[in-house]
């Protein structure tokens, strides 16, 4: 399926769909760079199964935006399999303070947990919500926990949480209502690159436990140079 | 370089410019002025471009010394004094060394801009000075804070916009454009929310602006959505059935249906609804949305051309209406 609806006088949105669907996500990324390569002075954002196309209603009407589109929807999906990104995280202790609530109510030992939040292959869906906030796909319903009953003011930047079905990380420090089982020393989101968030829609993610001294190595690199 | 400094806040006070365009897929909004038809104004009135570097506050106004000679501006309906003697808004003035601007308190509206010649000197975080203090791009100002303004080479006159130009309030309804989300509301609901009265609640910020109403009812379909993306303006409705308006500052993505959009040309009306003020919704479609927008970028234009002094203005009325006429000389 393909609709596309005005959003308001400054964005449409090419819908394919209304669900968590990879295949779908895969067609939608296929566009939104098909769309982004070729069509000038537009702002392009992918959702789970929609494109928004952002323009300035001074510069294209909306039959000219979707005269300026139209060429990218027939677009043949590439079947790219997406950057694999690995993602160190030093699991529990002080970083991951509900990881013993993970593992408990979802009657597993923590190593369980751990085991099984590495095994996975998540893809990145979507950023949003916040800066560098990626929702990814794929968490393994064996450790899928509710959120919090009363939300923390402040979840340190770098946080690996799991809400419900859904994983992922606090790029910057933020309130937040995830159970949070462990950091990550990689910064998430970075000011200083013309790329700021360090995945992007597409790309697949896995988590790879790492024990202190590893955090601390890895951290001093990353983060010589102030905060985001 | 010439230099202010905050002596005082008294609100939330930021470094604006028109924002940070590019970075929404990256989950970074767009932040910028909350009325950009008033900060383009204050902008226009000391020579600057529309997108120099300017303060936003919200309700009252900052106390600043000037510490070097500077033309400045004041976008808003604004009660302030300049050493003590009042000083107009939407107007020019040239502030010498040693004079102390205090920006009261706003007569009518929210937000209020205050603009240099030359524009506030600051290091863009990914190309752009607009603050956005969740992420910890700048910072909200306070006592202490001292300011470059970039130097400029051309001397501007002081100036005013002339009132009947002036960006006068109205008690009109709000102009939307319904969707994306009318699936997941009544035939009821929709109507409640074009013939209702909404109040701006004290929950309103940068971020969005809730609104207390009738409430609107959802269909089967509920009151979640699969996340998606929040234009700027976005009418989200959650399960308590109170419309929340994404601003400036608002998440690029929610998990809310939305009823509505604003149209682009009424943004700056909200903005300036204060705690308490109402608000109904009229619905129109796309071509109508674009085209006021489109008239009113042209009467920006013509403007900002007219306070650089690169235009003449007329007053005439014809047949009954007045009218504001721009001449340009051509070559």
């Amino acid at each position: 399926m393909l609709y596309i609806k005005d959003v308001g006088d400054s964005a449409i949105a090419i819908v394919l769909g209304n669900e968590i669907d990879e295949k779908i996500n895969i067609k939608v990324r296929a566009i939104a760079k098909a769309i982004e390569e070729n069509v000038r002075g537009v702002e392009v954002v992918s959702t789970y199964a929609t494109i928004y196309v952002y323009y300035n209603p001074e510069k294209f009407t909306y039959s000219r935006i979707l005269y300026e589109i139209k060429p990218y929807l027939d677009v043949k999906s590439i079947s790219d399999k997406g950057r694999i990104v690995e993602i160190p995280v030093l699991y529990g202790g002080d970083f991951g303070p509900d990881i013993g609530f993970v593992a408990s109510y979802n009657s597993l030992s923590v190593e369980n947990v751990i085991k099984i939040h590495t095994s996975s292959l998540y893809r990145v869906y979507m950023l949003g919500f916040l800066p560098g906030f990626a929702y990814l796909g794929g968490l393994d319903p064996r450790i899928a926990t509710p959120r919090l009953k009363t939300p923390r003011i402040n979840v340190a930047a770098g946080s690996v949480g799991i809400a419900e079905n859904q994983t992922g990380w606090y790029a910057i420090e933020s309130p937040g209502g995830w159970q949070i089982i462990g950091r990550t020393p990689l910064k998430m989101f970075n000011i200083n690159s013309s790329e700021p968030t360090a995945v992007l829609p597409g790309d697949l993610v896995k988590f790879r436990a790492i024990d202190e001294k590893e955090f601390q190595r890895i951290y001093q690199e990353e983060w010589k140079d102030a905060p985001y | 370089m010439p230099l202010i400094e905050i002596l005082e806040t008294r609100s939330l006070t930021t470094i604006q410019d028109l924002g940070r365009h590019g970075y929404r897929q990256y989950g970074v909004p767009v932040s910028g002025p909350m009325d950009d038809v008033s900060s383009r104004l204050a902008n226009y009135l000391v020579g600057n471009d529309e997108n120099a570097p300017l303060l936003e506050f919200a309700g009252v106004g900052p106390v600043i010394e000037f510490k070097d000679p500077i033309l400045f501006s004041m976008g808003g309906w604004i009660r302030a004094t300049l050493n003590g003697d009042p000083v107009e808004s939407w107007s020019s003035h040239f502030a010498e060394p040693g004079d102390v601007l205090d920006v009261g308190t706003i007569r009518s509206g929210v937000y209020g801009y205050i603009a240099f010649s030359g524009g506030i000197k600051c290091a863009p975080i990914l190309g752009s000075c607009s603050t956005y203090v969740r992420a910890r791009f700048g910072r909200p100002l306070k006592g202490g804070d001292k300011l470059k303004i970039n130097p400029t080479v051309q001397r501007f006159n002081e100036v005013s916009i002339p009132n009947e130009l002036l960006p006068v309030p109205v008690s009109e309804p709000i102009r939307v454009l319904l969707g994306p989300d009318l699936k997941n509301f009544t035939e009821v609901g929709i109507s409640t929310f074009l013939n209702s009265e909404y109040e701006v609640t004290k929950h309103s910020d940068r971020m969005g602006y809730r609104l207390r109403g009738p409430k609107i009812e959802h269909s089967e379909r509920g009151s979640d959505i699969l996340t998606d993306a929040l234009p700027l303006g976005a009418v989200q409705v959650p399960a308590n059935g109170n419309p929340i308006v994404m601003m400036a500052d608002g998440p690029t993505t929610g998990g809310y249906p939305r009823i509505a959009v604003v149209a682009s040309v009424d943004l700056p009306r909200i903005a300036q609804t204060p705690p308490g003020g109402k608000i109904r919704f009229r619905s129109i479609k796309i071509d109508e949305a674009q085209e006021l927008f489109r008239r009113r970028e042209r009467g920006m234009a013509a403007l900002k051309k007219f306070l650089q002094g690169e235009i003449r203005a007329f007053r005439v009325n014809i047949n009954g209406e007045n009218l504001t006429i721009f001449l340009e000389d051509y070559e």
